[in-house]
């Protein structure tokens, strides 16, 4: 019971910043450097962000990795919440310079049902989109059985970090 | 098996006190306010009776929620059905209540009033999320949404694999019946008994693009005061959804332990096909049609007339149009028709729903 327990008690300290960090040395390997920082978004931007998305950010800022090979800024990835049926669901979404998407992530998610939109299948679908692109499911994104308020919610979601970029990628 | 619940609760409570280190927590203090509802209008016409025409404010439902951290979380759904409650007439129901623990995708907790996880529309009801106005006939007779109850749930997602285990309170087998199976031994959470626990088992494999399939076992020795009866309920469904196509399928079967009824069965499959892309409209526009087939009293130990009695076949065809996602107009037109004696109804519903 003591080995058990100890196990869980390891497993639990493992948090959502150091979850993020370990995927983006997964995804970039070992030799990237990451840099880490917290971008408040300006009221108007986000006020006009969210008009165009139809969906408000849970919080006025984002957390902000940017992700160094060899001193030099090759990626930035975004994590942000949006709210599925009742609970927030955190992800990441890594852009290249260009601003599109060059992979998303389900960090974390909190509720009993509608958890699909953390297969990978369904979230390959983003990569290659930038603020140009619809986000709409049911036209450039598959719905999913089961977790049609969670698909909308994560695809706006992701919409908005893609404009957000869009506007501030020369200040990062 | 009298100690059952007891026992897990206080596994649960040791292994949930143990780590309760908590992970970073992410989120203040969040209470949230959910929706639902549908206003229907029904018309059913049989040979040689009247046209029964009846509108109705069938369900208004609010969830409410409260999130303490990353983990701990609140969620409930209180029901008012047919907007009025007095007597027999409408019904006010909770029909989830819970404390959920959410530890990590693989596994997670819930305590209170829970929702068996039994085919596509028990958990997930709300009305722009499936075809036709009414639910399917197959979710009422023989699954019967919604079946909610007192006690504790344990879910999670495994890979590809999406699990939910439900310990809940039994059945009533007293009221059994060949014409409504099992659907009146529900006890809905009214000082139900906590002897008898029923068990349900389901399992989704979410790893195909655009698919769900899955099933679930539920048992359940149930007690009444003049009877016991053990059930085994069988079920398989699917349900594929592109951006064009949007088909389900669902089969169950329950299977009793004694007395005359012997077997409930039904099935149903309806296909969707979204037209709004060819017409190029906003507005989401999906035609379908549903084919149906249930029994009640499938097989009983006499035979004879009340297997063709409860059988029914059900042909519909409809339309659902969303302007939003969240908001639907539905219309539906259908004969149903009794073995016994070929009797044949229409049907025709319209109706509007949303949720939020």
């Amino acid at each position: 019971m003591k080995i058990f327990l100890s196990i869980l008690f390891l497993l639990l300290n493992i948090g959502i910043k150091e979850d993020c960090e370990k995927l983006l040395i997964n995804i970039f390997g070992n030799n990237v450097k990451t840099e880490f920082l917290k971008y408040d978004i300006a009221p108007e931007l986000k006020n006009k962000i969210e008009q165009e998305c139809r969906q408000r950010f849970i919080r006025n800022y984002v957390y902000v990795w940017k992700i160094y090979d060899n001193n030099k800024h090759i990626a930035t990835a975004f994590l942000d919440d949006v709210y599925g049926k009742s609970l927030p669901i955190t992800f990441l979404v890594i852009f290249d310079l260009n601003g599109k998407i060059l992979d998303t992530e389900i960090i974390k998610y909190r509720e009993s049902y509608g958890n699909a939109v953390q297969e990978k299948n369904w979230l390959n679908q983003f990569k290659g989109k930038d603020a140009s692109s619809k986000f709409k499911t049911g036209d450039d994104i598959s719905s999913i059985s089961g977790a049609t308020i969670s698909a909308n919610s994560v695809s706006a979601g992701i919409k908005k970090l893609s404009k957000l970029y869009s506007y501030i990628k020369d200040e990062l | 098996m009298k100690n059952t619940f007891a026992v897990i609760y206080s596994l649960l409570f040791i292994l949930i006190s143990s780590v309760i280190y908590s992970q970073t927590n992410n989120y203040k203090f969040e209470s949230s306010i959910h929706a639902y509802g549908e206003l229907h209008f029904n018309q059913e016409k049989a040979a040689n009776k009247p046209i029964k025409q009846i509108l109705d404010f069938h369900r208004f439902v609010t969830f409410i929620g409260f999130t303490w951290d990353d983990n701990w979380s609140f969620h409930s759904e209180v029901e008012l059905e047919h907007n009025y409650v007095e007597d027999d007439a409408g019904e006010l129901e909770i029909e989830q209540a819970y404390i959920n623990y959410h530890y990590r995708d693989w596994m997670g907790f819930q305590f209170g009033v829970v929702l068996p996880s039994v085919g596509l529309i028990n958990e997930i009801h709300e009305p722009p999320t499936f075809f036709g106005v009414e639910r399917p006939d197959y979710n009422t007779r023989i699954i019967p949404t919604t079946w909610f109850g007192n006690g504790m749930a344990v879910y999670g997602r495994i890979n590809s694999f999406d699990y939910k285990l439900t310990i809940m309170e039994g059945l009533n087998s007293d009221k059994f019946s060949e014409s409504n199976a099992i659907r009146d031994g529900r006890r809905k959470g009214f000082k139900s008994d906590a002897k008898n626990p029923l068990y349900n088992l389901r399992v989704d494999y979410l790893g195909f693009m655009n698919l769900k399939i899955g099933g679930s076992f539920t048992y359940n020795k149930a007690y009444g005061d003049t009877s016991s009866n053990k059930i085994y309920l069988y079920e398989l469904h699917a349900r594929y959804q592109s951006n064009t196509i949007d088909a389900a399928f669902e089969y169950g079967v329950i299977n009793y332990e004694k007395y005359n009824l012997q077997r409930s069965e039904g099935f149903y499959v309806d296909l969707g096909y979204n037209i709004s892309e060819l017409l190029n409209w906003q507005t989401k526009v999906i035609p379908f049609v549903r084919f149906s087939d249930y029994n009640t009293a499938a097989k009983t130990r006499t035979g004879g007339d009340s297997e063709k009695r409860n059988h029914f076949t059900y042909w519909m065809a409809g339309i659902s149009i969303k302007p939003l996602d969240n908001i639907v107009f539905k219309f539906d037109y259908g004969i149903r028709t009794r073995e016994l004696g070929n009797e044949k109804v229409k049907l025709l519903n319209i109706g509007m729903g949303y949720m939020f």
